[in-house]
């Protein structure tokens, strides 16, 4: 979420400056409420130079030849696309979020049913089930705002961590769970993750989603599960961390499948991808086996299991780190000069 | 003991108590530093552990740094009071450098040796702060706590390790190179250890010094350079502004001229931010990747004039060189005086390198200045690709005023 806030005052600079040109920044014109893809970077000389004896830049020159199709029939990642082809793709995910939050909201009913009779383990099943129907929704970085805090904030964000009273969600009820501390807790933990896990859907619905973000959430769905959930950081009383990587890895899935239209007969971004995610499933498929059916706690998996997850998943983020530069909405603006 | 053993640690302090110095003492060691030749960091070589204010705050960082936080394990006000005696003395001992003194060979020697048998300054500070912990009830210190000193709060992107966090004593060492401060760590660890233990520790080590002018500032591990926008240190009111507790205002008396730190160890997801573009990169930022300069301008010190920028067409209006610094009239008392080093610590449980910053920054009042900057930066664009994991708030106190004196004395005096 944080991340694409970076592409409104780039927005603001185009309508502002009013420079460039060309079908791509009427575009943006006509929609100022939509921010725009985040650019590459492009001299202030490509726009303003002009070709000898013609009152066209290089830049002008290059972003016409970008988006033509070469004789394969395939056109280069420079030639921006409009908005409106991420409306479609923007619509299936949200529609899929919104099952996943379904599932979750149920998940915690569970929970809570469970905690209220005393069945710990089940308490235990149904809390890996939510937090890894969470990670399949596919919001990453702080996309739900508030209630993404609400719902799985940490206690390293907190003024006395684990002990403080505002240590709530999801990460509290795994403690109490799985350490017997602070059981007391569960019912209205439980209550409280009932009541976000409702308001969850509606926020999926109502959220806005621009086309920057959808791209970028192609890689920052697992880059995020690569920093808090496979380091062990996020869950570390239940070792989950693996599991709820598998359902980022699910969400990835969903967010390029509906990208592929796009990235189709565009440039090179996708084949590496769609390896990259072969390879990262087969690993994990490769564990499950290895430990009769079901993905294990990280703390079960051996040396060989973690290096090659750590490394199938890291080449899989440089190749998805290919997919929002080369679905671009507009080529990005010259920075003015200090005077 | 051998009477060679006893003068050696006589001079170091440990035994006798050396003349108090007297009043007229330098505004900074830096400045007396007898015959310092320059290294090539533009650090002196020798650098006087005492002065009016401690070494190692208005001192240029030098290449090496560690940063040791101690828990204070002494039984008793005496034993503590002994203990920080000790580690001023001997840390005024390294920072003035010498030779070894002679032994008799079945004792342990007096130094590791890691030096050889001359030790040289390297451009040594010390700095010693405490902890709002030392002011518990353990050694009666509770009602002389400097005011505005509190275990650091944990900010809304903060992910704080407690292993990590917080501390009794700080310890803050930097050198020329990294075996003199692995060196002195060891050295000064010896004469406390009924007195304090390890908390936490990180190493740190600066940027080489690429140009292209020796001003440059330094890089951090995100390609950038760090600093560039610090308060001149020699500018003597700024400082009294912005860094050193007056005499007779609200503090305690025996805080005036010393100064809040706060260290922060700041993770930085380096994998992930290699995989941002470079005009995201830049735009996080404010400034140009290659020269520092900000966006739109030519060189790194040049003024990036956001007064002439209010929209965010040159500088984003959540770039980071903006939030942290948005050169306003109303901002300019509220500037703190960075200390950065870059750190290494190999790797996580998920084979992602460990690397970050550690930050350090000196003020007047973390409320009023290091925090009112927090709070601009929460939120920033650079938060998803960095993590504060630990660090605390301390409190340097002035320096000591020569041999027999020691950081820390005007607490405990009577």
């Amino acid at each position: 979420m944080i991340r694409r806030r970076l592409a409104i005052p780039l927005a603001l600079v185009s309508l502002l400056a009013g420079c460039g040109g060309g079908a791509t920044d009427r575009h943006a014109a006509a929609r100022p409420d939509l921010p725009a893809i985040a650019p590459g970077a492009v001299t202030e000389t490509s726009r303003s130079l002009r070709i000898a004896g013609t009152d066209r830049s290089a830049q002008d020159v290059a972003t016409a030849a970008a988006a033509a199709p070469d004789a394969a029939g395939v056109r280069s990642e420079l030639a921006p696309l409009p908005r409106a082809a991420f409306r479609p793709p923007i619509a299936r995910w949200r529609a899929g979020s919104r099952r996943e939050a379904a599932a979750f909201a149920a998940a915690v009913a569970r929970l809570r049913a469970d905690v209220a009779a005393g069945a710990v383990a089940a308490a235990r099943r149904d809390w890996l089930a939510a937090d890894v129907r969470l990670a399949r929704i596919g919001a990453a970085y702080g996309a739900l705002g508030p209630l993404g805090v609400a719902l799985a904030g940490r206690p390293g964000r907190l003024t006395g961590g684990v002990s403080s009273r505002r240590f709530t969600g999801m990460h509290a009820v795994e403690r109490a769970l799985w350490t017997a501390r602070d059981r007391a807790r569960l019912p209205v933990l439980t209550a409280g993750l009932v009541r976000d896990g409702a308001r969850l859907r509606r926020r999926i619905a109502a959220m806005a989603v621009s086309p920057l973000d959808y791209t970028l959430r192609a890689h920052e769905i697992l880059e995020d599960a690569q920093r808090d959930d496979l380091s062990g950081e996020a869950a570390p009383w239940s070792g989950a961390g693996l599991r709820v990587t598998a359902g980022a890895y699910a969400a990835t899935r969903r967010v390029v499948g509906t990208l592929r239209p796009l990235l189709e007969g565009r440039g090179d971004a996708l084949e590496p991808v769609e390896s990259g995610l072969r390879s990262f499933g087969a690993e994990l498929a490769a564990v499950r086996r290895a430990h009769g059916g079901a993905l294990p706690s990280q703390r079960a998996l051996g040396r060989r299991e973690r290096e090659r997850l750590d490394g199938r998943l890291g080449q899989l983020l440089e190749a998805l780190a290919a997919i929002p530069p080369s679905l671009e909405t507009r080529l990005p603006s010259a920075i003015p000069s200090l005077p | 003991m051998s009477l060679s053993r006893r003068r050696f640690l006589a001079s170091a302090g440990l035994l006798g108590a050396g003349a108090l110095a007297g009043e007229a003492l330098p505004a900074q060691g830096e400045a007396t530093a007898p015959s310092a030749p320059r290294s090539v960091s533009g650090r002196p070589a020798r650098i006087t552990f005492d002065g009016r204010h401690q070494a190692g705050i208005l001192t240029a960082p030098g290449e090496a740094a560690t940063i040791v936080a101690l828990d204070a394990i002494a039984p008793g006000r005496a034993e503590l009071i002994a203990g920080l005696r000790a580690l001023s003395a001997r840390a005024r001992d390294l920072a003035h450098g010498g030779a070894m003194p002679e032994q008799e060979p079945d004792e342990p020697p007096a130094d590791s040796g890691t030096l050889g048998p001359v030790i040289a300054p390297d451009g040594l500070t010390a700095t010693i702060a405490f902890g709002a912990s030392l002011f518990d009830h353990r050694y009666g210190l509770g009602a002389r706590r400097p005011r505005r000193l509190t275990a650091m709060p944990a900010f809304p992107d903060d992910d704080l390790d407690p292993a990590r966090t917080h501390g009794d004593v700080l310890l803050a060492l930097s050198a020329n190179r990294r075996d003199t401060v692995v060196h002195a760590l060891r050295e000064l660890l010896r004469p406390v250890r009924g007195a304090f233990a390890l908390r936490w520790s990180l190493d740190g080590f600066l940027g080489g010094d690429r140009g292209p002018t020796p001003h440059s500032s330094r890089r951090n591990l995100f390609g950038f350079r760090d600093g560039t926008g610090n308060p001149h240190t020699g500018d003597a009111a700024a400082m009294d502004e912005l860094l050193w507790v007056p005499r007779g205002g609200d503090e305690p008396a025996w805080a005036a001229g010393g100064t809040y730190q706060v260290v922060r160890a700041i993770r930085m997801h380096v994998e992930f931010w290699d995989r941002v573009g470079l005009r995201e990169q830049e735009g996080m930022i404010g400034r140009r990747r290659d020269s520092g300069a900000p966006l739109g301008g030519r060189t790194e010190f040049q003024d990036p004039r956001l007064d002439l920028d209010p929209h965010g067409r040159r500088i984003p209006l959540d770039a980071h060189i903006r939030l942290a610094n948005p050169r306003t009239p109303e901002t300019a008392s509220r500037r703190i005086l960075r200390r950065g080093w870059n750190y290494d610590r190999g790797f996580d449980a998920d084979g992602q390198l460990d690397q970050g910053l550690l930050f350090v920054a000196f003020n007047r009042d973390p409320r009023r200045q290091f925090e009112v900057i927090q709070h601009r930066l929460a939120g920033e664009p650079m938060t998803d690709y960095v993590t504060p994991v630990g660090g605390g708030y301390f409190f340097a106190p002035r320096g000591a005023r020569g041999p027999g004196d020691w950081v820390g004395s005007p607490l405990f005096a009577t």
